[in-house]
């Protein structure tokens, strides 16, 4: 690969900005109901000079209030998800880390099936006790990863493992305990699922959660680069070494915890976008994380997109989409060499 | 500000010491260290007082066996550890209380190899070196590529720049990775057992090329190793590690009487002096015999 | 406020990405250089990417929901899980999103009403004509709306909880019942009917169903309940909890669960079965041949053979009827009465609607052939 540029990062992450656009508007405009491309243009002038009440009232539901804000809940996500992945195979130095390896999901999923059984009847019960239940394991295996202060990358993957195993056993044994009704909303959570509308307080706060956690990750992104090298060549470079694992385990974790406590736990994107982004643009971190948030929108968009429609009407949750898609790039990922 | 500058204005500053005579660079004094896996718990490893002095374009071997503590001297030096007593000194400075993009600036540290988890090109594995002197992003700019280039250059390693570190070979691996060093433009550079996987000839050349660069660069050269030949044939200064003392500082003729190699190596030696005063070690089988 | 918070976030990314964008740029920068222009353009064209992402957040956020202002004034209600409903005075279009709903709906004289129904709502032959949204649990929000309907129906037990946020998030009425018990059952038939403005034939409907179950107390007054377990599935072996509908059919009828847990659907162990014995073993089906052949399968297998109800055959199937709490329910739970307690039903009764014939190996069913 051509050592990075300023101009060649621009370009590309522009060239996939207009991908990603492409995405939405094919999203919007396939479902249940066909929309027409012109008309999701014109609408959203409209919208954009503060016309909206002229449009039709079922057609503005549809996709303004159903469509879009999926879209864009499965833009953060994927981003989320991707940039996540990314950052922990780098901090762990693992090819096969993925969002999930410290437990930050088993950790949320315990938390939202706590909260239902403690508070059934609040709706935003769900994502908060999700929220709390991955930062509680963040703190956790953070506290069982670090030694005198150091995050050290072995000791943190297992205590990440051992902290999803165990939270695992816990989610079986409460599912045998639930009344099925809220079981079924667990299994689909557990799935990863983005049909559940989120209010727009919480699309803003996980906006802002993600443009930070991106923005510190992606300031250390040089650093990365070093790191993966080695952590001692690395300290040897200038880089100080401590400042940036703990920078990028606390914002790839922040990041996961967002995602997953708004859409459950969707698979394989923050494994494989980012070793797909590697093979096409090469693994320089500072163009890596940003192709790599981009691309993971679009995957997610995509995903989502057919998980409505191929088989009509009912919806296919995401998680099981991604996984049919995911388990076939990976095989072939492998055969050509996880670079 | 680039380091050719930096070096202008120190050397100015010291010129009112001794002119005639270089400057001592690397002051270790009366380090030691111990390591102990908690802080009530006897140590498991100490590193007694050591202290020896290197000057521009001077090589120094740190020699000895395994466990000798090699490697502690060389993390007391590199600023890493802070020695539980005396001092390690850069240029008047001490090297653990530098921050860490300075102390990239003055010592740059080549390690055995380490694996790659993620390949990348030659020259971008060279322009890594710069690190220290760029911010933000680091987005390269001309003058650190050509930083960049003159360092593989002074490797002899100008035709690898466009290939993948994953295809060289052992030697062309320790150009590049030497080249990395010398991109940080550093005053001292560190070798921690850089011949462990090379063959007799890429060890030696990598020793006279280390010497002809201390030359030219003023560079201060410290190379761990457990090589006693090599240490001899190319160390201004040989620092003797035995279980953890230092047992002798000096040049290699001082330093390699038989009986303290003998008794360090724990194997039987003959030491004789061959031309321009440099000594030469052959092993000696247990029999009486010589193997050279 | 957003506008402010838009207005910042452009500020700080646009002066962000000049920053970086003439970190590399040399110093004396010719403006007849074609690479200098291609750079402003690279960069300005990757801003205006991004800023139309943005934007569409902001359209988002800026949205009102729409069916605050479309629905016309109606009645409130509160439904059987304590929401607040509001519903137009006249209903229309109704959809459903269960297949017992589905059933109360057609019973109630609406049938012509019903605009959607799930895959799963089979019963009468009309309702598997109407068109679907998908399954209970994961219905396609776009096919509903795309139904325009006036009300949705939902029902605790089988529906998620964020079918009906969801619903509820853009607008659209949607009435949620939860009955434990027949009476509650009823009781909904009740609700219903006035949800949909049918109240005069829910009131019908719930006095002949309530009538028919009165009859039934009378005639099971006497006699000692009979200890059955009823078995939902065998591999593994699940029966259901004392607070469920079904536990209530089984009362009514003239029965006693021998499984007594909170939890709705029990896994319960067979050795703990075998212990209690029950004396009759009840099977629901929707096809009775199917599971008379996994019923003769069952009777070698261990456990199973060592049930005094599985040796002396005193099984009964009823129909899968007692699943769903809608009106059908009260046919088999009469259906299930006769099974148990034959020697209460020596007198004629009352017709049997039209629904699957119950089967038994020794229990005769007394097929009142003045009935039909």
């Amino acid at each position: 690969m051509r050592p990075l540029t300023m101009k060649r990062l621009l370009w590309t992450c522009g060239g996939l900005a207009v991908l990603l656009l492409a995405s939405v508007v094919l999203a919007l405009k396939l479902g249940a109901v066909p929309i027409s491309v012109t008309d999701l243009v014109l609408d959203l002038g409209r919208i954009a000079i503060g016309r909206a009440n002229e449009l039709p009232t079922e057609y503005r539901l549809i996709v303004f209030d159903l469509r879009l804000p999926r879209v864009l809940l499965g833009i953060l996500v994927g981003a989320a998800l991707s940039v996540a992945g990314a950052s922990f195979q780098a901090l762990l130095r693992n090819p096969l880390a993925d969002p999930y390896v410290l437990g930050v999901s088993s950790g949320a999923a315990l938390g939202s099936i706590l909260a239902l059984m403690i508070a059934p009847e609040f709706a935003l019960i769900t994502p908060l006790g999700a929220f709390l239940g991955a930062i509680a394991t963040i703190a956790g295996v953070y506290f069982l990863g670090s030694r005198e202060g150091q995050l050290e990358s072995t000791t943190l993957l297992l205590g990440g493992i051992i902290c999803a195993s165990f939270f695992s056993a816990i989610i079986m044994f409460l599912t045998t305990q639930l009344t099925g009704r809220d079981l079924r909303g667990i299994v689909f959570w557990l799935m990863g699922d983005l049909s559940t509308p989120v209010s727009a307080g919480m699309q803003w706060i996980f906006t802002v959660g993600l443009i930070v956690g991106i923005g510190a990750i992606y300031s250390t992104s040089a650093d990365l680069n070093l790191l993966l090298t080695g952590e001692r060549e690395a300290t040897h470079l200038g880089v100080d070494v401590t400042r940036v694992k703990l920078v990028v385990y606390v914002s790839a974790s922040l990041l996961t915890a967002l995602a997953v406590s708004v859409s459950g736990a969707i698979g394989y994107v923050g494994l494989l976008v980012p070793h797909a982004v590697r093979l096409i643009f090469g693994s320089d971190y500072r163009l890596l994380i940003p192709a790599s948030a981009l691309c993971g929108a679009i995957a997610i968009v995509l995903a989502d997109t057919l998980a409505r429609t191929i088989v009509p009407p009912t919806e296919l949750p995401v998680g099981a989409m991604t996984a049919m898609a995911g388990a076939p790039v990976f095989i072939y990922l492998l055969r050509r060499g996880l670079r | 500000m680039s380091a050719p500058d930096t070096f202008a204005r120190t050397a100015g500053r010291r010129e009112g010491r001794a002119n005639h005579e270089q400057a001592v660079r690397l002051n270790v004094e009366q380090a030691s260290y111990a390591y102990s896996a908690s802080e009530q718990s006897v140590p498991t490893f100490t590193l007694g007082t050591t202290s020896f002095q290197a000057r521009e374009r001077e090589i120094v071997a740190i020699l000895g066996p395994n466990a000798s503590g090699k490697s502690t001297l060389l993390r007391l030096i590199t600023g890493t550890i802070a020695p539980l007593s005396g001092r390690v000194e850069l240029d008047g400075e001490e090297t653990n209380r530098l921050d860490v993009k300075t102390r990239a600036q003055r010592i740059a540290v080549v390690h055995q190899e380490s694996p790659i988890v993620y390949p990348a090109l030659a020259g971008d594995f060279v322009l890594q070196g710069r690190f220290p002197y760029g911010r933000a992003l680091r987005f390269a700019n001309p003058e650190d590529i050509e930083i960049a280039r003159n360092a593989l250059a002074q490797v002899g390693g100008e035709h690898l720049s466009k290939r993948t570190i994953g295809e060289l070979s052992g030697g062309e691996k320790q150009r590049v990775i030497l080249a990395r060093a010398l991109a940080q433009q550093p005053r001292l550079i560190l070798l921690d057992e850089p011949t462990l996987h090379l063959d007799i000839g890429a060890q030696v050349e990598l020793l006279e090329r280390l010497r002809q660069l201390a030359q030219e660069n003023r560079y201060t050269v410290v190379v761990v190793t457990h090589e006693l030949g090599l240490a001899a044939e190319f160390a201004d200064q040989v620092v003797l590690l035995h279980h953890g003392r230092c047992l002798r500082v000096g040049p290699p003729a001082a330093v390699y009487q038989k009986e303290l190699l003998e008794q360090v190596f724990d194997a039987p030696l003959d030491v004789e002096l061959g031309p321009a005063g440099r000594p030469r070690v052959n092993l000696r089988a247990r029999r009486g015999e010589d193997i050279t | 406020m957003r506008l402010v918070f838009l207005a910042r976030l452009f500020y700080f990314y646009g002066r962000n990405s000049t920053l970086m964008a003439f970190e590399s740029i040399p110093s004396t920068p010719n403006r007849l250089n074609a690479e200098f222009w291609r750079h402003r353009l690279a960069v300005f064209c990757a801003r205006i990417a991004v800023l139309f992402l943005i934007l569409c957040a902001g359209a988002i956020a800026g949205q009102t929901s729409v069916a605050h202002t479309a629905l016309p004034a109606g009645r409130e209600l509160t439904d059987e899980v304590g929401r607040k409903v509001q519903i137009p005075q006249e209903v229309d279009r109704v959809v459903s999103l269960a297949p017992n709903l589905t059933e109360i709906v057609f019973a109630l004289g609406d049938g012509n009403h019903l605009a959607g129904d799930t895959d799963y709502c089979d019963y009468p032959e009309e309702a598997a004509q109407k068109p679907h949204v998908g399954g209970p649990v994961n219905p396609n929000l776009e096919e509903i709306v795309s139904l325009m309907p006036d009300l949705v129906l939902a029902t605790k037990s089988i529906n998620r909880r964020e079918t009906v946020n969801a619903l509820d998030h853009i607008g659209l009425p949607v009435y949620v019942t939860d009955p434990h018990s027949v009476e509650e059952m009823i009781a909904s038939v009740e609700h219903l009917g006035s949800a949909l403005g049918a109240e005069k034939s829910a009131a019908i409907l719930a006095e002949d169903l309530r009538g028919r179950l009165s009859d039934l107390d009378r005639r099971l007054a006497g006699g000692a309940p009979r200890r059955v377990l009823f078995v939902v599935w065998t591999d593994p072996l699940i029966s259901v909890g004392r607070g469920t509908f079904i536990a209530d059919a089984l009362r009514r009828a003239g029965g006693r669960s021998v499984v007594e847990t909170k939890a709705e659907w029990p896994h319960v162990s067979l050795e703990e079965i075998v212990r209690l014995q029950p004396e009759v073993l009840v099977f629901a089906s929707a096809h009775a041949g199917d599971t008379q052949r996994d019923i003769d399968a069952l009777r070698t297998r261990p456990g199973w053979k060592n049930l005094q109800a599985m040796q002396h055959g005193n099984i009964v199937v009823v129909s899968d009827a007692i699943n769903r709490p809608a009106p059908r329910m009260v046919d088999a739970i009469e259906r299930l009465a006769r099974a148990l307690h034959p020697e209460a039903f020596t007198l004629p009764a009352a017709p049997a609607a039209d629904s699957n014939p119950a089967i038994s190996d020794s229990m005769m069913e007394e097929a009142c052939a003045c009935a039909r």
